[in-house]
């Protein structure tokens, strides 16, 4: 039998050899991320604290009616959603200048990624600390802030005040992630052939017309990668808002929704309240990444 | 004519000119915006606490006030734990990007050169991880290490990112164009799978497994989250965990927090500018996320 259809074997061989290669990988998975997240959605259903022994009661949907009604759950949503839009728009606005900025010189392009990409690789607990000093009453932020504004002597309450903090953590991660999507736009940027700029040179364009003609079409599948990737990690951010409550910012105008999840199963000990909220953000981060998917399937550009 | 085309010549000139004194000054203005807290950082950790918060601020240092330093490597009680704090980053960020990069190699080789039944639904499956963010699962996991009894140890640490679905991904996008001549040549010449997995597949992917272990490295060097809910010990904190819990002390001041914080800084800012083009590469390879 072997020796009559060789190939057949070895492809049964090489198929075998395939499923042993990712054997690891996905049992990892299932035991690392499809278990936990069909248990969040299990937990979620049922009045379970943390440290328990008695068995958890089913409760069905309680734990999410009762979100829907706390505007402890709602200003979450607020925060996270304030805090998304207010660093994204700002920080796909600012890459992608900084990108098209940096293409056009002829000298230094090096120096400036490494520059501005060089606050993403410091960890986001010390990018905290150091802004934790910076907001400080007497720091560099006010100085900053009075010499732009000409307002000498004025202390801007940049941790104290509840518009003031949230400000102040959008302005940490902006200033940690604006060179990262710099780096990416970059990348969109150089994928863009040159002989398109020839070919509109000799048409007659100048420089803000290939910006507006060719640049910003061309980089709409980057502009949407960028959008989506920023906006998913702003949703999850944790480590900025975490610092600052520590370092004495107050916590409701800042209480993300990771925050509240964090402080619900582990200072409160609701381990079923903490799984619906968890499902919540899954569902919508999912949302997210289905747009996502969607949008860059329908905008796959070949030149 | 010609003189008129001459002075509209000179005015787009000038015009240029201006666009390109601005672009630099906005460029250069931006640059020091973003690199003025990391400096900031490094010359406060050398000053006493009062100079700190000090109106104006002065940015070069009067003197080399190495105490912060000493402070923050002794610990406000002396035990010198920090050491071992940053060594336990040390061992976890490294653990876990080597099995990252190993199995994501395996995974996306198997995925990328063999065929078999239910490949592309498997494929999709550990794309679908993508989606689960690990703040929704966190909860079950820890409930899970409690289980197992590895909270408070490195097993705890490291579990949960052993490999993740980007790894898998990359690899697997890095080994597709890798030609089926030079493998089945290898397989005539009598070379096991897993021999050939060793001799040709790794020795040849070694930019792409660099820039994912320097990603793995990185992201885990940097993790909060999940450090802060499995440890409970001094003896098995991670850097990030030592700097909230020495934020909070009583002894802290401002000199010590950013003596603390560049300690921490340092050797990823040297693996940084030393490999700069592995990181550039892994922040590009998002963008290139086709197929």
């Amino acid at each position: 039998m072997s020796k009559r259809i060789p190939t057949y074997n070895i492809e049964r061989k090489k198929a075998r050899w395939g499923w042993i290669f990712v054997a690891p990988t996905l049992i990892f998975f299932s035991l690392f991320s499809f278990y936990p997240i069909f248990n969040a959605l299990y937990t979620s259903l049922f009045k379970k604290k943390l440290l328990s022994l008695k068995p958890p009661d089913f409760i069905g949907l309680s734990n999410y009616i009762y979100l829907l009604k706390s505007p402890d759950f709602w200003n979450s949503m607020r925060a996270t959603v304030v805090f998304t839009l207010g660093t994204f728009v700002p920080l796909l606005i600012f890459s992608l200048i900084f990108a098209i900025f940096i293409m056009s010189r002829k000298r230094f392009q090096n120096f400036f990624q490494i520059a501005y990409y060089s606050p993403a690789v410091l960890s986001s607990v010390v990018a905290a600390v150091i802004w934790l000093i910076i907001f400080d009453p007497r720091g560099l932020g006010n100085q900053w802030l009075n010499l732009i504004m000409n307002t000498p002597g004025i202390d801007h309450k940049w941790l104290a005040n509840s518009v003031m903090v949230q400000m102040s953590t959008m302005l940490v991660y902006f200033w940690k992630y604006v060179g990262y999507f710099t780096i990416i736009f970059i990348v969109g940027l150089a994928s863009i052939p040159h002989s398109i700029y020839e070919a509109a040179k000799i048409d007659g364009a100048n420089d803000w017309k290939n910006f507006w003609y060719i640049t910003l079409p061309l980089l709409k599948p980057t502009t949407i990668l960028v959008s989506i990737i920023s906006m998913l990690q702003c949703l999850r951010t944790f480590s900025t808002q975490y610092l600052f409550t520590q370092g004495g910012a107050p916590l409701a105008p800042i209480n993300v929704i990771t925050l509240n999840i964090y402080y619900t199963a582990i200072r409160d000990h609701r381990i079923g309240r903490a799984s619906a909220m968890s499902i919540i953000l899954f569902v919508i981060m999912l949302l997210f990444t289905w747009v996502q998917f969607k949008s860059s399937r329908a905008d796959e550009i070949s030149y | 004519m010609s003189y008129i085309l001459q002075g509209k010549k000179n005015e787009i000139n000038r015009q240029s000119l201006i666009i390109d004194i601005f672009i630099w000054a906005f460029l250069i203005l931006a640059a020091l915006f973003i690199l003025a807290p990391t400096i900031f950082m490094f010359t406060a950790s050398l000053m006493p606490a009062n100079d700190i918060l000090k109106m104006p601020y002065r940015w070069i240092p009067k003197g080399l006030y190495l105490q912060n330093y000493w402070q923050g490597i002794r610990g406000n009680d002396g035990s010198f734990i920090y050491i071992r704090n940053i060594l336990n980053s040390l061992i976890v960020a490294s653990a876990v990007a080597a099995t990252t990069v190993i199995f994501s190699a395996l995974a996306g080789f198997g995925l990328a050169k063999y065929y078999f039944k239910g490949r592309t639904l498997v494929f999709m499956l550990i794309m679908a991880t993508m989606m689960i963010p690990f703040e929704a699962i966190m909860i079950p996991l820890y409930l899970v290490t409690t289980k197992l009894g590895i909270q408070d140890s490195y097993a705890g640490l490291i579990a949960p990112f052993l490999v993740n679905a980007f790894g898998v991904f990359l690899m697997r996008q890095y080994f597709i164009t890798f030609p089926d001549e030079i493998l089945d040549a290898a397989r005539i010449d009598g070379a096991s799978e897993l021999m050939i997995f060793r001799t040709i597949i790794l020795p040849n992917s070694i930019p792409a497994m660099a820039t994912l272990a320097i990603l793995t490295f990185k992201a885990q060097w940097d993790n909060l989250l999940w450090p802060l809910l499995v440890v409970q010990s001094e003896e098995m904190k991670t850097i990030p965990l030592y700097i909230v819990k020495f934020m909070a002390e009583k002894h802290t001041d401002e000199g010590a927090m950013m003596a603390v914080a560049a300690i921490a800084s340092i050797p990823i800012l040297i693996v940084f500018f030393k490999l700069s083009k592995y990181f550039l590469g892994g922040a590009a390879l998002y963008s290139s996320r086709k197929g």
